[in-house]
């Protein structure tokens, strides 16, 4: 009965990292130590997922590490590694390292495992367990009244809509008598079936920030410390539609509104966070709304409906995730207003030019990492038929490169600035850390790199080309 | 004979339940409306112990009639200054109704469309060992992953009400 338990190995290792990392006080160099040890655990666990191969559903069929799961885990794995390596170097800003540490394992464990749920009760409490860090992580400096306001909107439109989900997942287990994945068939249900699902979006599209349930996250991530945006917008969401691909795949065929209504979010999303992402000027701000408009490409593809869909779309979520993180790790590195990056290509030329990279991949410039996930999405949706919603992607692309430019403008063309002006009240850390240096280097090489390797990737997730 | 005596029971625990929840809505002071809550809770409880599931009876009553509604208290207790603060105008918000009526019209056509379809009851209660054997077989995965939620919380909890002591 436990052949194949070896599948949970990664998530064992990260689980346990987490523990010793709430006793960092008696581990060698104490917090900075506690840091680099779930970095290397998260790599580990990682690498172990990437060359761990797959299996058959498993533990009653609650989990199946699939193709798609081994993308996401790494993924998640991954990109924790590269926060922890970070904050290893530069450390949270006004507090001690251990707990954020523990909680990013924890939310990474959940991410994990949420990937590969194959079970509504399984998904439901892998996903809290990927999200409740979350709260945390963003409100932690208790003296800082606009982080604590968006937290706690953050945690309660968040419980809000968990709850509301589990009202839908009711009546899913209701229609299908069963909460495996694998057994849901909502044909049966009529409108029922129509309103179960619609519930159950209301929660995933609110936990992905999806237009119309996405104005919590402006607010929520402008209030929090830069370096916790970092990982609460980018690691639990790759975990998240690894999930809503797994779901929607067993919903679709039981509800055939569900394309048109995913449609309608996609539409909504590309095109309200492109224009709200123009005018800002906190890098936060724009990150939240540009997130926004990217969770609405990724839904154009599952609203396709396809395997090619779905696999587009998780690989899609990574390649949104690196660049997306490793841009506000610059934001709370340098300072999270616009102007604080005035003249960065002068002062500090080769995180300029990696910002390029990151900035160009999330328009979707070819050979990166974006430009790709973008080409596979679009193509997923034009084998639907979806041509309007292409136009209007390719449309809102564009448009996206508006604000990603001022961005450019600002570190290449301005003059440096009078230096950090968040200092003084701790949300950005200054200190020079070569760990720190490695973690953003590691994010332009990936971003490159997935770019450059997407057809062995896409091939990995079980597409022929 | 037995039926009669559960069907009383059942309307007496109904009736608590129902009109509890209602006394906790309509009730201005938000005092009043945390011990109909505890009413409400306890009512269920022993809708629980009607269907022959103790367990589930006695932990309901436990956690929710204990745990939930103590904390409800407390955080009453502790938030409001005044003894004036705890009475709160009657909000009656347009809102509100929209999803009142949203949501009883969703258990309207659940209950239009699956009322007739009962389940039939087994003729010996499942005891309380078959329950725990479910819990640490077939469900010990996400059972487990619970435990962790909870450690997630205790520490996130710990870690913001500590004193700064940098």
């Amino acid at each position: 009965m436990l052949s194949g338990y070896w599948h949970f190995l990664p998530e064992v290792l990260v689980v346990a990292a987490a523990l010793a990392a709430l006793f960092g006080e008696y581990l060698p160099g104490k917090d900075r130590g506690t840091a680099y040890l779930g970095a290397v655990v998260a790599a580990l666990a990682a690498l172990l997922v990437a060359f761990g191969g797959t299996a058959a559903p498993m533990v009653f069929g609650q989990v199946e590490p699939d193709g798609i799961a081994r993308f996401a885990r790494t993924g998640v794995a991954g990109l924790t590694a590269v926060w922890l390596l970070w904050v290893a170097g530069r450390g949270m800003p006004g507090e001690r390292r251990r707990e954020a540490v523990a909680l990013a394992l924890f939310a990474a464990s959940g991410g994990m495992l949420l990937s590969m749920a194959e079970d509504l009760i399984v998904m439901y409490i892998a996903l809290e367990l990927s999200t409740m860090p979350a709260y945390v992580l963003m409100g932690y400096r208790r003296s800082d009244v606009p982080g604590l306001e968006g937290s706690l909107k953050y945690f309660l439109l968040s419980m809000l809509t968990s709850i509301v989900m589990l009202y839908g997942l009711s009546f899913v287990y209701g229609i299908s008598g069963t909460t495996a994945f694998s057994g849901i068939d909502l044909s049966a249900g009529g409108i029922l079936g129509v309103i179960a699902v619609l519930l159950v979006l209301v929660g995933l599209l609110a936990k992905m920030s999806a237009a119309p349930f996405h104005y919590w996250a402006p607010d929520a991530y402008a209030g929090g410390a830069p370096v916790a945006v970092a990982f609460v917008s980018t690691v639990p969401k790759i975990a998240g539609i690894a999930v809503m691909t797994r779901l929607f795949g067993a919903i679709a065929p039981g509800v055939p509104a569900l394309p048109l209504v995913l449609a309608s979010a996609a539409a909504l999303s590309m095109v309200l966070g492109n224009l709200a992402a123009l005018p800002q000027s906190d890098i936060r701000r724009l990150m939240a709304y540009s997130g926004v408009a990217h969770t609405g490409y990724l839904l154009m593809a599952l609203a396709a409906g396809t395997s090619m869909g779905y696999i587009a779309t998780v690989f899609y979520a990574v390649a949104y995730a690196v660049p997306s993180m490793a841009v506000m790790l610059v934001a709370a590195e340098e300072g999270v207003e616009l102007s604080d990056l005035a003249g960065l290509a002068r002062t500090r030329p080769w995180v300029a030019w990696s910002m390029l990279v990151w900035l160009l991949s999330l328009i979707g410039i070819p050979p990166l990492a974006g430009f790709f996930g973008k080409l596979y999405l679009f193509g997923a949706a034009l084998d639907a038929a979806m041509v309007w919603l292409v136009v209007l992607g390719v449309v809102t692309s564009v448009i996206s490169a508006g604000y990603y430019f001022r961005v450019v403008r600002e570190m290449f063309l301005a003059e440096p600035g009078a230096g950090v002006a968040d200092a003084a009240d701790g949300a950005v850390v200054t200190a020079r850390s070569r760990s720190a240096a490695t973690a953003l280097v590691l994010c332009a090489v990936a971003t490159i790199a997935i770019g450059l390797a997407a057809s062995p990737l896409l091939a990995s997730l079980g597409v022929r080309l | 004979m037995t039926e009669t005596v559960n069907g009383v029971v059942f309307a007496i625990l109904a009736f608590a339940s129902i009109g509890g929840a209602i006394g906790m809505l309509t009730t201005r002071n938000v005092m009043h409306a945390a011990f109909w809550l505890l009413e409400v809770m306890v009512a269920i409880g022993g809708l629980f112990l009607l269907l022959s599931a103790e367990y589930l009876a006695v932990v309901h009553v436990l956690v929710y009639a204990g745990a939930v509604s103590v904390m409800m208290l407390f955080v009453i207790m502790l938030s409001l200054r005044r003894r004036e603060d705890a009475v709160r105008p009657v909000d009656v918000s347009i809102g509100g109704a929209v999803l009142a009526i949203l949501f009883g019209s969703i258990v309207y056509i659940a209950i239009a469309q699956y009322g007739d379809r009962v389940a039939e009851m087994p003729a010996e209660a499942p005891d309380t060992a078959a329950l725990g054997e479910l819990l640490f077989t077939r469900w010990a995965l996400p059972f487990e992953v619970a435990s962790l939620v909870l450690l997630v919380a205790v520490v996130g909890a710990v870690w913001w009400s500590r004193e700064v002591d940098r």
